[in-house]
């Protein structure tokens, strides 16, 4: 059995370091708990998707957009980020985030790169534009300092890889402390525990370059997180809705809203009717609107698609250079710079990737409760308010706040010896488990097998179909390849042990999906039943919630959306 | 695969092996003098570790398969179509 290294107690636990979970350390501390932790898989410097920048703060600036938050409001919801969300959180992240932006600023982070409050891009012509651009380069940085000012214990290399609950309510976390080649454990004991593991990769096909589980768009290393919360009994929403990003074809890591130009048939016709000429202010949003743009072109063979931001004046394709700094986009600008690939000169083809759960899982309230008493959630791996940056600093903040008032009342609840946690042991000896096996299965086998089955069976539209034969065929290929994985893993050192403990989080990120899919009796969006053909105008203003209960057993229920 | 460290000029403070966004580093001081690129196929290509290696020894090689594929925008019709 792999030793365990360390136990501790804390207030309030917080698994990622990432925007959300550093945002949450901070107001936790803030909040009067004495003992916040953070649980980091990667360094909170540099982890997560946010490592390296980004540049657009979605927030509600009344300076600029004037008295009434509603128009904002229903633009934000309009993107893609408000899809399927509760507009009563949206509306609330919108009232409270400029406050956050103003924070950043005074903490160091440059919101104002041109010296002035400067919204633009991702926006319909003549329409308000909800999102702050401004320069991420140095926000990890800044996050990580702040952190440390006030004392929080920062634990790197630390992935959690299971949650532990006492009488109905949660009372701490397993990690691995992957610090060192040779795994070790880590029990740390807490009355709540604000989960931010971002949103999760690697479940279905990669679009772009077949089994290369890390050419992603975003932080690849975010790979299953929701299943912690699903595997303790917290409710999920939204897993069903397929998210997918589109961005510069073979090449993810590319960003996609930065990037100002016109979306072009090889003919030189515009794909979307928004834009004929690059506009700096608002964009392209042809495929933020029309999701399956660059895979429809393909299959009508007017493909492929090409971003033109040849017509851009030198000054915009200046702007445009900052702006993807801004963003963390040095590598590919290093890269296209090496290859002379110029925007002013090159088109660049795009594509639709492959789906992720962005902005699908954890359902929480305004304070980023779950539904399991001292669990809350933030960011990306919320399922009815999270995706993007803005909305996991704000619920970070609001969960962190809320986590630190709850431990202080709840402080001394959590007695019980986490090691002989039932929950917690069976992890600890399946992990080991693999680490004792000297033949066998290497994760990446397991990871890859499991996105052929999401890819064959829980596949999105428009040109691939859902229905209840093929979700429950990939239900009953899920379990045998979880039996076999669980018998024939191996792992030989705490970096691919960490590796195998997220592919286990992986296939419960599946099974969630392949449950709810098989739920929603419809077709919405891009979930498209062959079995179900229409859009019930019945389900929507509902969300649908799946829920593990202790037994094993699955529950689905439905709720309305709240305004 | 990714980054490429430069041996003459790393001084292995094991600043990117401590950083890295994906882990793909093992630093063992006792026996190494500069960080092993241990997990090549799981670079996110995020820049990090470009970023602060206060040596400016690393690169990233982006893999073939990652090509950008692009084309001449004059050949997009444009005299003709727009
Ligand atoms: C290039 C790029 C540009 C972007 N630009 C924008 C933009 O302009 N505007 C915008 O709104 N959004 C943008 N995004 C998205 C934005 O970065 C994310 O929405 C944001 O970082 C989400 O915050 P988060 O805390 O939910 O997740 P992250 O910031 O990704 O953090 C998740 C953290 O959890 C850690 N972790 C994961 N699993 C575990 C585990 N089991 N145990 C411990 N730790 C774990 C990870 O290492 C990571 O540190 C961009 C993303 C990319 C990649
Ligand atoms: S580019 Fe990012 S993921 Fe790749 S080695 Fe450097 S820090 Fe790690
Ligand atoms: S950060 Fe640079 S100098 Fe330091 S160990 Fe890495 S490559 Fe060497």
């Amino acid at each position: 059995m792999i030793a365990v290294s360390r136990t501790i107690e804390a207030d309030v636990v917080i698994v990622g370091g990432g925007i959300g979970g550093a945002m949450a350390a901070i107001a936790a501390a803030d909040g009067g708990a004495k003992r916040v932790v953070v649980l980091e898989k990667c360094h909170v410097r540099r982890s997560g998707s946010g490592a390296t920048g980004n540049d657009h703060f979605s927030c509600y600036c009344p300076e600029v957009h004037g008295d009434d938050v509603e128009p904002i409001l229903r633009e934000l919801m309009g993107s893609l980020i408000g899809q399927a969300k509760d507009v009563e959180l949206m509306r609330l992240h919108l009232q409270e985030s400029f406050d956050i932006v103003k924070m950043w600023e005074e903490w160091g982070i440059n919101m104002r790169p041109l010296g002035r409050w400067n919204f633009q891009g991702h926006a319909l012509p003549g329409k308000p534009r909800v999102f702050l651009k401004f320069d991420g380069r140095k926000q990890k940085a800044v996050l990580a300092e702040q952190m440390k000012k006030r004392g929080v214990t920062v634990l790197n290399h630390h992935p959690v890889v299971e949650l532990a609950k006492e009488d109905g309510r949660i009372c701490g976390a397993l990690a691995l402390n992957a610090s060192t080649p040779e795994p070790s454990f880590v029990l740390v004991k807490a009355p709540c525990v604000i989960l931010s593991t971002g949103l999760t990769h690697r479940l279905y096909v990669n679009a772009s370059t077949p089994n290369y589980l890390f050419n992603t768009a975003h932080c690849p290393n975010n790979a299953g997180g929701q299943a912690l919360g699903w595997r303790i009994g917290a409710s999920m929403v939204n897993m069903e809705i397929p998210y997918t990003h589109a961005g510069i074809k073979y090449l993810q890591r590319a960003g996609k809203a930065t990037w100002i130009g016109v979306y072009r048939y090889p003919d030189g016709s515009p794909l979307g009717p928004f834009v004929t000429r690059p506009d700096p202010e608002y964009g392209d949003v042809t495929s933020d609107i029309w999701n399956s743009a660059f895979i429809d072109v393909m299959q009508n063979g007017r493909g492929p698609a090409y971003l033109d931001c040849s017509e851009n004046t030198p000054e915009t394709l200046a702007y445009m250079r900052r702006a993807m700094f801004d963003e963390g986009l040095s590598a590919l600008i290093g890269y296209m710079d090496s290859k002379g690939i110029d925007p002013a000169k090159h088109a660049v083809e795009f594509t639709r990737y492959e789906p992720i759960l962005h902005g699908r899982g954890l359902d929480v309230d305004k304070d980023g409760q779950t539904t399991v008493p001292g669990l809350y959630a933030a960011g990306d791996m919320v399922g009815n308010a999270g995706c993007g940056l803005g909305l996991a600093a704000w619920m970070g903040w609001r969960a962190g706040h809320a986590a630190a008032a709850s431990a202080i009342s709840a402080a001394g609840t959590t007695t019980g010896d986490l090691a002989l946690n039932p929950g917690i042991r069976a992890k600890m000896e399946l992990l080991s488990s693999f680490m004792e096996r000297k033949e066998g299965a290497d994760w990446q086998e397991a990871n890859i097998a499991l996105t052929q089955i999401m890819s064959d069976y829980a596949n999105v539209g428009p040109y691939k179909v859902r229905s209840a034969s093929l979700l429950n065929a990939g239900l009953s290929y899920l379990n045998q390849l979880r039996k076999e994985t669980n018998a024939s893993l191996k792992a030989s050192c705490s970096h691919t042990l960490m590796r195998a403990a997220e592919v286990l989080d992986l296939f419960d990120c599946a099974e969630c999906i392949l449950r709810s899919a098989l739920e929603r009796k419809e077709t919405r969006g891009s979930h498209k039943r062959s079995d179900f053909t229409f859009t019930n105008p019945l389900l929507a203003d509902r969300m649908l919630d799946v829920t593990r209960r202790d037994d094993g057993t699955v529950v689905t229920s439905w709720r309305e959306v709240r305004k | 695969m990714p980054p490429v460290i430069d041996r003459n000029k790393c001084v292995g403070c094991g600043t990117c092996a401590d950083i890295c966004n994906s882990n793909i580093f093992v630093f063992d001081r006792a026996k190494d003098s500069i960080p092993q690129v241990r997990f090549p196929e799981e670079c996110w290509h995020c820049d990090s570790c470009v970023i602060d290696c206060p040596k400016g020894a690393i690169t990233l090689r982006m893999p073939l398969s990652y090509t950008l594929l692009h084309v001449n925008a004059d050949t997009l019709g444009r005299e003709v179509n727009r």
